[in-house]
């Protein structure tokens, strides 16, 4: 279900005489993002250079490193700029998402993670190119090539370790380990922190809205495309 | 600390904030596809020797495509890497030792963000070979990323361990792509 259009708040500036509530609302978005980019990147992206089997997949991953954590610089500069503490803009300050509590061991793990996680994360910032909150959505479209990017990254690997029985396997164990954990990534159904963001435009769909949507996009891709299963899970959070 | 202490730490900070500057001012990717220049291949000597490893053929690559395949290879030497690895290890714990794991850290993080905008001349040098090929801007952008993160490892550490990377950087800075060891011998592009 999409929210009504919401006036839109034009810069930080601005935004500082929106209600309270809509400033919490913001805060709360850009310091989950900061976060999440920061440790997605160090728990991910980082130790995928070593577990890389070329040096071109090695360079690649460092570049795509680099990209997660610019993104993460981005969305922190934009919490400074709201008067967010930094301390709350890093893992250190903030519990990160859980998906993150599962350490990196093999390149296949980290090929599924990119493939699953990123097209989670696309479906977060499409709804983010929609937001009232001008400085939010202008960032939404800044990261979004970069995302869709890793997300084919993700795709064009997978395709690639497909080809082999042994790579089926490590890549259906990888999709089997972490897509159980994809579905609370959007949040919890009739969340109340989700009612506040469409209340004000700030986001257009409920969480269960894009947890469907991404279920039915993965499903094409893992068992469309790739011809592997998706595992089942609880669709409501 | 000592004075004499201090004045080396200090000359050490400047060293890599002039590093940092020069980063997007550097002719990336200027020479790729260019015969190798005797200087070229004396770094690549020095570079290949202060890791520690054999001496070998030195090879040219012609054009981006090839320095893809190259790049991709199944024959690369994971020695090489190593032997990387092993002195970027060496050379954070020295730095760290210097001037303390969080300033270092600090130093590195404005490197890898002057780093970042590194994927504009590769993606300019492939629009001007007349290849489309983003992904392998990434892959260029990222290998220079890289040898930026190294070469200031090595100006912070300020010991012998870091003229592999010394050596590697200058590759760079001549618009070159050192692409590694790959089948025995180094590729430079």
């Amino acid at each position: 279900m999409s929210a009504p259009a919401a006036t839109p708040i034009k810069s930080v500036d601005a935004l500082k005489a929106a209600p309270e509530e809509y400033r919490l609302a913001v805060r709360k978005i850009v310091r989950s993002h900061a976060v999440n980019e920061l440790y997605g990147a160090r728990v991910y992206d980082e130790p995928a250079i070593a577990l890389a089997p070329t040096p071109y997949l090695k360079w690649l991953t460092c570049r795509i490193a680099m990209e997660e954590y610019g993104h993460h610089v981005r969305f922190r500069q934009l919490g400074e700029q709201m008067g967010i503490p930094e301390s709350e803009m890093t893992p250190e300050g903030r519990k990160p998402l859980s998906i993150f509590e599962f350490p990196l061991k093999t390149w296949e793990e980290f090929c599924v993670v990119k493939l699953l996680a990123d097209l989670a994360e696309i479906i977060q910032v499409e709804d983010l190119m929609k937001c009232s909150f001008m400085p939010l959505r202008n960032l939404a479209k800044v990261t979004m090539p970069e995302e869709i990017f890793h997300s084919q990254f993700g795709k064009d690997t997978c395709t690639e370790l497909v080809k082999t029985e042994d790579g089926r396997k490590k890549v259906q164990a990888a999709i089997d380990h972490y897509f159980p954990m994809m579905p609370a990534f959007f949040g919890k159904t009739d969340s109340a922190n989700n009612a506040v963001y469409r209340k004000y435009g700030i986001k257009q769909r409920t969480n269960e809205d894009m947890r469907a949507d991404f279920l039915k996009r993965v499903r094409d891709l893992v068992e469309g495309h790739l011809k592997l299963k998706l595992p089942e899970v609880a669709e409501a959070a | 600390m000592s004075d004499a202490a201090r004045g080396d730490a200090d000359a050490a900070w400047a060293h890599v904030a002039a590093f940092t500057a020069e980063i997007p001012r550097l002719k990336w990717f200027a020479a790729v596809g260019t015969i190798l220049a005797p200087a070229v291949i004396a770094a690549v000597e020095r570079y290949v020797a202060a890791l520690g490893l054999a001496p070998g053929p030195i090879a040219p690559v012609a054009g981006w495509r090839e320095a893809a395949a190259t790049a991709q290879r199944p024959d690369w030497s994971r020695d090489w890497w190593q032997a990387e690895s092993a002195c970027e290890q060496t050379l954070q714990r020295q730095g760290a030792a210097r001037f303390g794991l969080q300033p270092l850290l600090a130093a590195l993080t404005a490197l890898a963000e002057a780093a970042a905008e590194l994927q504009t001349p590769s993606a300019s040098a492939l629009a001007a070979a007349g290849v489309d090929a983003p992904a392998l801007a990434k892959v260029a952008a990222g290998a220079a990323a890289q040898a930026c993160h190294q070469r200031g490892l090595a100006l912070l550490a300020g010991s012998e361990t870091g003229r592999a990377f010394t050596a590697k950087f200058e590759l760079f800075a001549a618009g070159h792509w050192p692409l590694g060891i790959v089948g025995g011998t180094c590729f430079v592009f």
